[in-house]
């Protein structure tokens, strides 16, 4: 039976295209591009203003280059910055009036965006190559006063909590992706969850690049007031194409005193063919403030998808006692390649950061951890823990390791360990003994070396995220 | 201070030939391209030359002079070989303890006039303006009988002068050699050393490098060591007692069954600045690294380790390990590290750690339980710490040697 499961998903199941007219902003970027994607999601004047800075902005910055994945240079001009179904013009109220071919589309992803899936338990914020098309269970989260809305949507309703927060934790300034996304992000999810309120399901966002040429640019913003929790799921696929799409988002989490955001992220755009050949450029910035008294950030990722992934979801630990947690699981294949980790930064007293990450790479890739731990002087007593193992499959692939770490008073503990290694011969023997075929040994082997990781996820991305580490290392043993 | 040197300075050097003229031009050029490096270079992102050099010197002269010296006082601890450097360059040799015949010493020229552009600016800079340095060779199938201790004495005459050196040491098949770098100066100067290593087949190197006193020198070391089949490399580095220090060590492990080791036990103080770096190219099979680095620091010193280890895709089996352990005595002190992997072959083992942190509690509670005062537990911990490095070296009257310096330096703590 598992042997039949991984058969059937030998290629990239989400590589399918969906035929559905669009509505697409010119090529290229200049103000007129930021003007109508402003104009056409209702934006106030504020926000265009914000935009138009940024880009500003964006024309004295530099592409960075120190990553260790080279790719070609990027075109931006041609680029489409805005692409979305023309049925979502005037949007739909409830699911009813949704497109019943991107209804059929999250179907075929196992996306439950029909209320008949309430079973699940998520309530899900589906995006569609640049904007939003529908947020399930908004009625039960309203009632508890959360927040839960495609960005669009919280500009407009929520402005108050926007201008307060957005560009807070990652500025308009801060480096080229970053700064490209805030000049000409589409949609993205916005969540608020309000003081002393425990959000009673799993929240989460799909997204999706359907169009071909299109750059996606989502923004999400997550706060979290006092004494609040959340945990909130994101997950992304994208169509087998030949050329390189590029995927700059930008998500930034503000917890305050007591509260705690849980994020998880199942990465799964599509990674190219086995030679190399297409694939989407996933340059994220992600990063999270602690900016109150005992709150704590905890990102865990599954990176599977992606011909590049270059993203450091980082903490940064303001408040005394704060916590900031990342687990983190990056599988490369073929020509896949990841340079991927985090920055805890540490500014309060008493804060603590963990950092797990496993790296496994196969075929022709190279897979990089690179991060920053910065305990600065008024830090005290602070407390480091990390861990990075690689695993390497074959001798054409690479395996990196890149921490930095800053210790800049005495009180703190800075703890810092990795290992590189190979799948044991013996573990591969005695699987295959008890009558495992090569893959699903290496399959169950993987999952145990990512273990302290995958416990990380909620239930439903679990399982997702363990069928899809064997998956996506088909073909590089044996 | 804006540091750049004029070309003139290369017209000083007389007897050189005109291929070497060219070589120093285009090396200079390159330097005063790019400058003294500072922290936007990767390489030097925790130590800022520029500034530093800026912050502590008002002029830097590059070093011409040449003296003569009288009466200079050797060791007594324990019998050996020694070389004396003065201010760089050859004083004087005895070998009485060995064979003669299998010893080649001769002041340093420059052979390999090939000129590349450096990541390290410094090197450049050695290239252009080395006023002197030794070149030591060892024949093959010799064993030394005695230690040999390279003195590197400099006078005050080197008072606000950068001195650029080269040294060069070839030990040939089989052959074993064991140094002992031990650097006399009091000074305010700066010094910047370029070495080339070549071990042939089979032959072992052991060099233990260390400080007299306490010093005001501005030292900065590349180092490139070339490591072929069979053959061992050992480097012990103990409390420089320098105001700044930082070691570029690069070694290319070039034939199977090679080993490297690097070790380091280093007490700062005082405003002290250290960095290692290094980069163990692992480029043949079955090739072994390690190396751990100890950092006890006090009152505003700043550590820096910065290892890579690189292991090419043929470099199968290959067991590579790097730890980094640091004490952090005071509030005002930093700790930075880097320890870096860099691996495209799968059989391997390869693993580094990192902590710092301070002296633990309880520790210091069971001495005290003891009847030891607070100071003297910290010291003792201290000792302990650091002296894990010593007890590497295997003879016992230069380990005696070795701890008691150390020892010096820890008893400053107060």
């Amino acid at each position: 039976m598992k042997n039949q499961n991984i058969n059937t998903n030998q290629e990239y199941k989400y590589g399918f295209t969906t035929d559905i007219e669009n509505i697409k902003a010119p090529k290229g970027l200049n103000e007129d591009v930021i003007k109508f994607i402003s104009n056409i999601k209702k934006e106030p004047k504020w926000m265009l203003d914000w935009r138009l800075k940024a880009y500003k902005r964006l024309k004295s910055l530099k592409e960075p280059n120190w990553q260790k994945p080279k790719y070609p240079k990027i075109n931006y001009q041609d680029l489409y910055y805005y692409s979305a179904p023309k049925s979502m013009k005037d949007k739909p109220k409830s699911l009813d009036e949704v497109d019943p071919k991107l209804i059929e589309t999250y179907n075929k992803l196992g996306i439950p965006l029909n209320e008949q899936k309430k079973l699940s338990g998520v309530a899900v914020d589906a995006v569609f190559d640049s904007v939003s098309v529908a947020t399930t269970f908004k009625e039960e989260l309203t009632k508890k006063g959360i927040i839960f809305c495609p960005i669009s949507e919280a500009i407009q309703k929520h402005p108050d909590l926007v201008k307060k927060y957005l560009g807070s934790v990652i500025p308009l300034t801060d480096h080229y992706f970053a700064t490209l996304n805030s000049a000409v992000f589409t949609d993205g999810s916005f969540v608020y969850i309000p003081p002393n309120v425990r959000c009673p399901m799993e929240l989460s966002t799909y997204f999706r690049i359907n169009a071909s040429e299109t750059g996606q640019f989502e923004r999400t913003l997550i706060i979290a007031d006092k004494n609040s929790y959340v945990s909130y799921l994101e997950g992304c696929t994208a169509p087998m194409r030949d050329e390189n799409q590029l995927h700059a988002a930008n998500v930034e989490l503000v917890a305050l005193d007591d509260a705690e955001i849980k994020y998880s992220t199942v990465q799964n755009w599509y990674p190219g063919d086995k030679n190399g050949k297409g694939g989407i450029y996933n340059f994220v910035t992600k990063r999270g403030a602690c900016r109150g008294k005992n709150s704590k950030i905890s990102w865990t990722q599954v990176e599977t998808g992606s011909a590049i992934t270059w993203k450091y979801p980082s903490c940064i630990l303001q408040g005394d006692n704060s916590v900031g947690e990342f687990y983190s699981i990056a599988i490369t294949n073929n020509h896949q390649k990841a340079d991927t980790g985090t920055k805890m930064i540490h500014l309060g007293k008493n804060t603590k950061s963990k950092i797990i990450s496993k790296g496994i790479s196969a075929g022709q890739a190279d897979n990089t951890y690179r991060g920053l731990v910065d305990i600065s002087r008024k830090a005290l007593n602070s407390r480091n823990y990390t861990q990075c193992d690689s695993l390497l499959m074959g001798n054409k692939c690479g395996a990196h390791t890149v921490p930095y770490i800053k210790n800049k008073n005495a009180s703190s503990t800075v703890e810092h360990e990795a290992t590189t290694s190979k799948i044991n011969e013996e573990q591969l023997y005695y699987c295959n003994q008890r009558g495992l075929n090569q893959e699903e040994a290496v399959s169950l082997i993987v999952n145990g070396f990512c273990k302290e990781v995958l416990q990380q996820l909620p239930m439903e991305f679990a399982v997702e995220a363990q069928k899809l580490v064997g998956i996506s290392l088909e073909g590089s043993v044996g | 201070m804006n540091f750049e040197i004029k070309s003139e300075e290369i017209n000083k050097f007389k007897e050189i030939s005109q291929e070497e003229k060219d070589f120093r031009i285009k090396n200079l050029k390159y330097f005063n391209n790019i400058g003294l490096p500072s922290k936007k270079l990767e390489d030097w992102k925790f130590t800022d030359l520029r500034e530093i050099i800026s912050n502590n010197f008002k002029k830097l002269d590059t070093f011409q002079k040449n003296e003569k010296f009288s009466n200079f006082k050797i060791l007594k601890d324990f019998e050996h070989n020694y070389i004396i450097l003065l201010n760089g360059s050859l004083n004087s040799f005895d070998f009485s303890f060995e064979d003669s015949s299998k010893i080649k010493i001769e002041n340093y020229t420059e052979k390999n006039l090939k000129y590349e552009d450096n990541k390290n600016s410094l090197v450049n800079l050695n290239h252009a303006l080395f006023t002197n340095g030794y070149s030591l060779e060892v024949e093959s199938n010799y064993k030394f009988n005695k230690v040999v201790i390279i003195y590197n004495f400099f006078s005050e005459n080197v008072e606000n002068q950068i001195i650029n050196k080269k040294n060069k040491i070839l030990v040939k098949k089989n052959s074993e050699l064991h140094l002992i770098d031990y650097t006399i100066n009091k000074s305010k100067f700066v010094c910047n050393n370029y070495e080339e290593i070549t071990l042939e087949e089979n032959s072992i190197l052991k060099n233990i490098s260390l400080q007299k006193d306490r010093s005001d020198g501005y030292f900065h070391k590349f180092s490139k060591n070339k490591l072929n089949k069979g053959s061992k490399y050992n480097q012990l580095l103990f409390s420089s007692g320098l105001k700044f220090n930082k070691l570029d060590l690069e070694a290319d492990l070039l034939g199977e069954d090679t080993e490297c080791n690097i070790q380091a036990a280093l007490y700062l103080n005082q405003n002290q600045h250290q960095e290692i770096k290094t980069r163990i190219n692992h480029l043949a099979p079955n090739s072994k690294s390690y190396q751990k680095i100890k950092n006890v620091l006090n009152s505003n010193a700043k550590g820096i380790y910065q290892g890579k280890i690189y292991v090419k895709d043929i470099a199968q089996k290959t067991d590579a390990y790097q730890l980094s352990k640091a004490l952090l005595l005071n509030d005002d002190t930093e700790f930075n590290s880097k320890p870096e992997l860099e691996i495209y072959a799968d059989d391997v083992k390869c693993s580094h750690g990192s902590t710092s942190g301070n002296v633990e509690e309880d520790s210091l509670y069971y001495l005290m339980t003891r009847g030891l005062s607070r100071k003297e537990s910290l010291r003792l911990l201290i000792n302990g710490f650091l002296n894990d490095i010593v007890d590497v070296i295997k003879s016992n009257t230069i380990k005696d040697f070795i701890s008691s310096n150390l020892e010096k330096q820890i008893y400053e703590y107060k």
